[in-house]
Formats: structure tokens, C-alpha cells, sequence
């Protein structure tokens, strides 16, 4: 499974020398447009047309059919129609943080596919803190939430702001000692470690994927993480309903798409974070070259779930949403966390 | 906030067949000046500065505990008020005290302080006609802009003088940032007139303390389309019929013109023959499956967050009853398929289609629902979020006039349908749906068991019609082609509409159009509930309040 991080192997293509910092520099910018490039055309593929058919096909509609097969060009007719349109920048917003909210909040989840290992080659760093700094980077959205929600001058964003932050931080703390499980078991915070890790089998053919030895850490972190992305039944901080759209209620145009686009890079991230340490990475039957397929599959997988709950199930109440996440999730996940490091202890 | 001590309300009046006025005079004494026969009722008149006294008598010591409707006009030597009462047990009981009011300067004595719901009641006669009431709470102008001129139903009103409201004019609420003055950490909110959650243009003045809501005051008036004002001017034979469709447009709007047909049927005395009434008794169940469809789909909006599975599902099963709508009577939305002595026509060619198709929808509706059980009732965070939220106690419901599945909800057992029955409803085998939750969760399973009911009386009514004789299907009687109903006659007539009590309250003046057309709306009535219910609950539950409330702004502002 482990193969050379892509930068070195960009460079060996080029036939340039990977030893010197230079080239490993310019071949680490192309690996990152690419990695960039491919999770874009991801969230491309499922902001303006995937996500309306799932939609649909839960509620017994057609959606976009008209344009190209399958609707398929609705795509370029989004991102024509929504960066032609005007860019309302309303009174009083304190515009250097209200500016750079939606940048903050599309490229931080972007950053933390730099250490997933998507098979087939793709991967562009493998730091040995690999999983801390997936999650630490994935947070940063939470600042761009505060930032957006303070600085647009709107008593419903500021609600959302104010909300996305209680939510993340009841979250993220069972988000991450639920991935600290795994690292008791894998023995390494490395990405490419916990992969290699999960590469054996558990019983007959069943491969030895922590979602299979953990289901409990495997559920456990499922909801968390439907919560940090804040789809149903914990999208508390647009609230549609509520609070208008909460954090994101006064941009339009451009930085309402980098919003946008930010929240689906970042589904697709937790996407990336569960195929990782929990579902064997780019794992899958066939040659090694096929990763790639196998990891994108199974980050779809969890992208239809997020999309599944949205359609099916109602919204809880902020306080509802607190008390879940600090008296039952907390609780839980130590309680999980407690228990693998005492049976790691003793079988290992 | 009234009068009311804790009374069991006696029997004073009541006989065998109907209520015996002399009693319930007897009982007011110097009070009543006056008798007055209204078609409905015997109109008591009395003294503008004795309304509280007399009206608080009426309720604890005689039971009228339903203030139903206040309807205000302006006669050529008064003004008059008439607070139309019945009573929740039996509505057919019924009394009105009218109470005038000088020409030069009206004002009486509000009746705020005895029936809560007269407040609103009051301040739209105020607001319309321009009688001051002593004693309200809080008189201001309901539909209209604060800044309106005149009172546009009293008789010097100038109709041609165009008035326009400029946003500059009208108070902005976006001006300044207002607290509620007696705690600094409390934020205001304006919740609409355009949000995704007040189903319509409303306009909730809402005061948080953090997440809870701390005040709430509905803002109404911006869908007021002079609705009576419009029935005013129209001729009763047909002119009115298509307006009652814009009232209630959830897709009640037959209901809605039986409200009126009831009325006005009434009034000329014009009898309905049997098939045609069959005819509008299942085509109003058919139309109130399409309102609760419409309440659930938009309750599950709110809870749920999106337009979600729920919603969806809700509209295509509502879609077949549209459909079904639309066969019978040629429209979707807008039917005008009752006329004053029967419907418009028969039921379409071929007869057998059409009931099949009817059959149809009934033979799927349990699965539906069942399905809509499945992933609205019985999920665990939809009862989460729904049960014990939004409590509305049977005595608030009574105070403010609530009827409908929102009175049900609150275990109040009152029905038109049942307990002044019009129609074919007695002869038919079904029952009235109560749940004593009191919470939104009661409110929305009230709604659902409800269109269970339907369901059974459009199947009762589908085998009458295929069974009627064919040379018997009589759909209209006989009705002068212009209708001029006996001068100074006065009439208040209610149905059991999809969302409550609709009332119509007209006053002929020998001409062939009403002298007045007063339109008692049940949403208007259910909304006053709003404050009570959401008081320190949080943002979301008061949310779903006002969905569970299923406010249609058309009735509400009219």
C-alpha cells in the first residue's frame, strides 16, 4: 500500500532531481493543484447537481434534467448564473473580517486533504501528526463562521455565529477522542500508518477496517461529524427556518459560492477523515492502482448519508443540541476512548 | 387579565328547543334597553359603558364563554358594535349584545378585560370603522399602517382619495436597535414580513433573551385586500361567490364559500336540496384533506428545516386531491363551484371515472398516512422537538376564541360540523378528533386523524351520490336571479372551515347587495394565541408554534 508521496513522484515524472528543495517545492504546488483540483471538481460535481438529484430522489422529484445529459451542464450554468450576479455588501459590515470570512472558511477544509492518502499515489504530505492536523485545520471553518457572523451587522447572523460556535465546540471534542480511539489502536497519528493498519483481515473476508473492529466508535463519530458539517439533524447554524440562513444570511455572489463551496469541501473532508481511519482509505478489491475509485466511493458514501439525514430527519433544538453533545457524545466517546485503550493495554 | 373568577357556568336560558331569551334578560335586568331579532340570535342592546358588566355576567353566570366575533358599523344616526358570544359546549346557543354608540363622538367600553380576544377584535373595528373603546388595552390601528388617515368602512371616508405609505413615513423598524427597556441584554428580532417561517407576509416584533423568546407581538395587515369591503359591493346572487376562495387559499377555498352560501342561504331562506348537499359536503372534506395536507407539509417545514422528504410527500398526495378538485369543479385553486341554493353542476361525465378515482385516493390514503406516521410522529427528535412545546391550555384556547384542530389540540371538543350542523354531516357516520396534549405534537396528530375522517365521510358521501336516483340529482333550487334579501335583517352564520370557526356576519338593507359583510376569520382568532404559547420558549419552538398554528395570512388579514 505505502508508495511515495506525490510530490516525489511528480518529480521522478519530470525527471528532475527530488532531493533538491526547489523542484520539491514547485512539485509540491503542482501535487496540491492537484489534489486541489480533484476535491474542487468533486464539490463541482456535487454542489449544483448531485446534491439536487439525491434530494430529489428522496422526495419523489426529478430535478435538473434539462441542460446536457442527465442535467449534467446545470453545473456550468450555476457558476455562470451565481458569479454574474451583484455583490451586496450591506452597510456597516466590518468589512477586512467580513471579507475574509468565506476565503477562510473554502480553503481551510481544503488544507487538510494535504495528509489523506487517497490510494492510487495521491497523497500529497505524510507527516507523522497526520490526524491532528486534519482536525486542527478542519476547525479553522469555526472562525470563519464566528467571523462571518460578527462582522455582517445581522442579528440573524450573529445568532448563526453564535450558534456554530456552541455546536463546534460540543462536537468536535467527541469528534476527536473518538479519532484518539484509533490512534490507541494504530499505534501512530501518521495517515498512512493508520491505512496500513487496517490493511489485514478481521474474520473471513471481512477486512480488518476500525468501522468493523469499533462500530461504536464508528457511529459515534458518523453523528459527530454530521454535526461539525452541520447537516440535519444538526444544521442549527443556518436554520433556515429560524434564523434565516444564520451565518451566511448577507453574502451574495461570489463569497455566498465560497461559502457554499466551503461547506462541501468540508463534507467531503469528514468524508476523507471516516474512508481514512475508518474504512481502510483507498482500500478496496482490485489492483492498488484502483485506490482512487475506492476512496472516492466511499467518500460519496458518506456525502449520500449526510444528504439522507438532510431529507429524513428534523432539526433538534439548540439547547437539545448542547445537552447531546455535552452529557451524551462526551460521555460516550471518553467512555469508548477509556475502554480500547484498556483492551489495546492488555491484548497488545 | 379578566374578570373571571372560578365559576361553574349555570344553565340560565336553557330549554329543550333552544335558548329562552326572557330568561337571560331577566338575568341582566335595566341592562338590556332593547331587543333586537337577529336570524341567528335575539341581539340584546345595552349601554356602551356597561359592556364589561354585562358581557362578564353573560360569561360566568349564563356560560357564553366564545366571544366569536365583534363586528362594527356605522349606521346613518350611530355607530354599533355587536359582540357575537355562543357557547364551546353548544355553539347554537347563541347571543348578541349590540351595543351602539354615539355618531359624533363613538366610543364604548372595551371588552378586552372579559373575552382576551376581543382585543384584536377591537382594535380591527377601530381601525376599519373608528370606534374608540374605553379601556382597551392597547387600541392601535391592526391592519391598516399606523399612519393611515381616516377609517376607511365608516361613511365619510373618502374611497377615491389614493393614500400611500411610504417605508419613510411608517415606522422603520430597521432605525434603531430596540431593547425591551426594562432588561438591556434582551435583543430585537424582526421576524419577517419576509422570512421563511411565517408562511406568508407576518410580521413577528420578537424580543429574545439570548436564544429564548422573551416578547412576541404579530405585526398583521400586509396581505389586507379590503376583502369586505369587496363582498360589499358585490350582489349577493353572484358577485361574492368567487371571494370566499381567496380567503383561506391553502386549498379550503370551498369551505370558505359555504361560509358564505351558509349565510346567505340563510338569510333569503333559500332551502339546498339533498344531492347538492351531498355534493358540498364531500367536495368541503376534499378541500379541508388539501388545507391539513398543506399545514402538515409546512409544519414539517418548519421542524424539519428544509423542503424535505415530508413536505414533498405531503404535496403529492395533496396533487391528488387537487386533481380530483379539479375534475369536479373545472379549478385548482380559485373552485367558485357553490352557488346560493346549490353547487355550480353536477359531478363530471363519466360518473363511474370519477368515483373510481375518488375511491382510489381513499383506498391509498392509510398507507400514506401510515407513512407520514412513520417518519413524522413516530421519530424520536420530531417528538423531541414537538412534545410539550407550545402548550395552549383549554382555558386560553376559550379566552381568545382559538377553534378549530388548534382548540382540538388543546382538547376543546368543539366542531361545527357537529355542533351546528349544516350540511349532510349528521346523517353521516363519523367522528370529531380531540387530543388532550395541548402541545404541538397534539396539534399536528389532530390534523392527520382529521383527514382519516374525511376520508370516511367523502366515502359515505361517494356511495350516496353512486346510488342517488338519476332522475333525483337535483344540484339547484330555485332562486330569484336577483336576490334582495327583507331590509334590516341581520344574520351570523359559521362553518367548521379548515382551520376553525368561519363566520359571516351580514346585514342586508333591502338592496341586492349587504349593507354589511363582516368576515370572522379563524386564523385571526388562533393567532392571538401566539404570545401566550411561545412566552420564553426558545427560537425554534416558537417557530414551530406558529406553524402548528396554520395561520393563512389571506384569512388572518383578509
Amino acid at each position: 500500500m505505502q508508495s511515495a508521496p506525490l510530490p516525489e513522484t511528480l518529480a521522478e515524472l519530470a525527471g528532475l532531481n527530488p532531493d533538491s528543495t526547489p523542484v520539491m517545492i514547485v512539485m509540491s504546488l503542482i501535487g496540491a493543484a492537484l489534489i486541489g483540483s480533484l476535491m474542487m471538481t468533486n464539490t463541482a460535481l456535487a454542489g449544483p447537481w448531485a446534491k439536487r438529484k439525491i434530494t430529489a430522489a428522496f422526495t419523489d422529484r426529478i430535478a435538473v434534467d434539462r441542460i446536457g445529459p442527465f442535467g449534467l451542464l446545470i453545473i456550468a450554468a450555476d457558476s455562470v448564473r451565481l458569479l454574474s450576479k451583484e455583490l451586496i455588501i450591506p452597510d456597516g459590515v466590518d468589512r477586512p473580517a467580513w471579507d475574509l470570512a468565506p476565503l477562510l472558511i473554502a480553503s481551510s477544509a481544503l488544507l487538510g486533504f494535504a495528509v489523506i492518502p487517497m490510494g492510487s499515489g495521491l497523497h500529497l504530505a505524510d507527516p507523522e501528526v497526520g490526524l491532528a492536523y486534519v482536525f486542527a485545520t478542519a476547525s479553522i471553518a469555526s472562525v470563519g463562521l464566528v467571523m462571518a457572523g460578527y462582522a455582517s451587522n445581522n442579528k440573524y447572523s450573529f445568532l448563526g455565529g453564535l450558534r456554530a460556535v456552541a455546536q463546534n465546540v460540543a462536537y468536535e471534542i467527541p469528534l476527536i477522542l473518538t479519532g484518539a480511539s484509533v490512534v490507541i489502536f494504530a499505534g501512530s497519528l501518521q495517515m498512512s500508518e493508520i491505512v496500513a493498519a487496517q490493511s489485514q483481515t478481521l474474520v473471513g473476508p471481512i477486512p480488518s477496517w476500525y468501522a468493523f473492529v469499533n462500530p461504536f466508535a464508528f457511529v459515534l463519530f458518523m453523528i459527530a461529524n454530521l454535526a461539525e458539517v452541520g447537516r440535519n439533524p444538526f444544521d442549527i447554524p443556518e436554520a433556515p427556518t429560524e434564523i434565516v440562513a444564520g451565518y451566511q444570511t448577507e453574502y451574495s455572489s461570489v463569497y455566498f459560492v465560497l461559502i457554499y463551496l466551503g461547506e462541501f469541501i468540508h463534507i467531503f473532508l469528514g468524508g476523507a477523515i471516516i474512508a481514512t481511519i475508518f474504512l481502510g482509505g483507498p482500500a478496496g478489491p482490485g489492483p492498488a492502482a484502483l485506490g482512487i475509485v475506492w476512496f472516492l466511493i466511499k467518500i460519496w458514501g458518506v456525502f449520500l448519508f449526510t444528504q439522507w439525514a438532510r431529507s429524513a430527519v428534523p432539526r433538534v433544538r439548540i439547547d437539545q443540541l448542547i445537552e447531546i453533545g455535552w452529557k451524551g457524545m462526551l460521555v460516550l466517546s471518553l467512555a469508548n476512548l477509556l475502554l480500547t485503550a484498556v483492551i489495546v493495554g492488555v491484548v497488545a | 387579565m379578566s374578570l373571571e373568577k372560578p365559576s361553574t357556568p349555570t344553565d340560565i336560558g336553557v330549554t329543550e328547543d333552544g335558548i329562552d331569551y326572557d330568561a337571560l334578560a331577566e338575568l341582566l335586568g335595566g341592562h338590556v334597553l332593547d331587543r333586537e331579532q337577529h336570524i341567528n340570535a335575539e341581539g340584546f342592546v345595552i349601554r356602551p359603558d356597561e359592556v364589561q358588566q354585562v358581557l362578564s355576567t353573560l360569561k360566568e353566570e349564563a356560560g357564553f364563554d366564545h366571544c366569536a366575533c365583534v363586528t362594527a358599523q356605522e349606521y346613518d344616526d350611530r355607530y354599533e358594535s355587536i359582540y357575537h358570544l355562543r357557547k364551546y359546549d353548544d355553539p347554537t346557543q347563541e347571543l348578541s349584545v349590540v351595543v351602539p354608540s354615539p355618531k359624533d363622538d363613538p366610543h364604548n367600553e372595551s371588552a378586552a378585560r372579559v373575552y382576551d380576544t376581543a382585543s384584536w377584535h377591537e382594535r380591527e373595528a377601530y381601525d376599519l370603522v373608528g370606534i374608540d373603546y374605553d379601556d382597551h388595552p392597547d387600541l392601535r390601528r391592526i391592519l391598516l399602517p399606523e399612519t393611515w388617515q381616516g377609517h376607511p368602512l365608516s361613511q365619510d371616508f373618502n374611497q377615491d382619495q389614493p393614500q400611500i405609505v411610504t417605508l419613510r413615513e411608517n415606522a422603520n423598524p430597521l432605525q434603531e436597535d430596540k431593547r425591551s427597556e426594562d432588561d438591556p441584554d434582551t435583543m430585537f428580532v424582526n421576524i419577517g414580513p419576509h422570512h421563511p417561517a411565517t408562511h406568508g407576509v407576518l410580521h413577528v416584533k420578537t424580543v429574545l433573551d439570548g436564544e429564548q423568546v422573551a416578547d412576541v407581538d404579530p405585526d398583521i395587515g400586509y396581505l389586507h385586500r379590503c376583502e369586505e369591503q369587496m363582498c360589499e359591493h358585490g350582489t349577493y346572487r353572484h358577485q361574492i361567490m368567487p371571494y370566499p376562495d381567496r380567503w383561506d387559499y391553502s386549498g379550503a377555498g370551498i369551505i370558505n364559500e359555504w361560509a358564505y352560501a351558509r349565510a346567505a342561504e340563510d338569510l333569503a331562506d333559500i332551502e339546498v336540496p339533498e344531492y347538492a348537499q351531498i355534493i358540498r359536503t364531500m367536495s368541503a372534506e376534499l378541500c379541508r384533506i388539501t388545507g391539513h395536507m398543506l399545514a402538515l407539509g409546512t409544519f414539517a417545514l418548519d421542524v424539519f428545516g428544509d423542503f424535505t422528504a415530508i413536505f414533498q410527500y405531503a404535496f403529492r398526495d395533496r396533487e391528488v386531491v387537487q386533481n380530483i378538485l379539479e375534475d369536479l369543479t373545472g379549478q385548482r385553486l380559485m373552485f367558485n363551484y357553490l352557488r346560493l341554493g346549490g353547487v355550480a353542476w353536477d359531478l363530471p361525465e363519466p360518473r363511474e371515472e370519477f368515483f373510481e378515482k375518488v375511491r382510489d385516493f381513499l383506498d391509498d390514503l392509510p398507507y400514506k398516512l401510515e407513512e407520514y406516521h412513520d417518519l413524522i410522529t413516530g421519530n424520536e427528535i420530531f417528538q423531541m422537538r414537538c412534545v410539550d412545546t407550545g402548550n395552549l391550555s383549554p382555558e386560553t384556547v376559550k379566552a381568545y376564541g382559538a377553534t378549530g384542530p388548534v382548540a382540538r389540540g388543546s382538547g376543546v371538543d368543539y366542531d361545527l360540523r357537529r355542533d351546528d350542523p349544516y350540511g349532510y354531516y349528521d346523517e353521516l357516520d363519523w367522528n370529531v378528533v380531540t387530543e388532550s396534549g395541548c402541545d404541538n405534537f397534539s396539534r399536528v396528530l389532530v390534523r392527520m386523524r382529521e383527514v382519516e375522517e374525511s376520508a370516511r365521510i367523502i366515502e359515505q358521501c361517494i356511495d350516496l351520490l353512486e346510488q342517488w336516483p338519476e332522475d333525483d340529482r337535483e344540484i339547484q333550487a330555485n332562486v330569484p336571479r336577483t336576490l334582495r334579501p327583507d331590509p334590516d335583517e341581520e344574520i351570523y352564520r359559521a362553518v367548521e372551515g379548515a382551520k376553525g370557526e368561519l363566520g359571516i356576519y351580514i346585514r342586508s338593507d333591502g338592496t341586492d347587495k349587504p349593507a354589511r359583510f363582516k368576515i370572522r376569520s379563524p386564523c385571526f382568532s388562533n393567532l392571538q394565541t401566539l404570545p401566550e404559547m411561545v412566552q420564553g420558549e426558545y427560537i425554534p419552538d416558537m417557530v414551530a408554534s406558529l406553524g402548528s398554528l396554520d395561520i393563512i395570512l389571506g384569512e388572518v388579514d383578509r
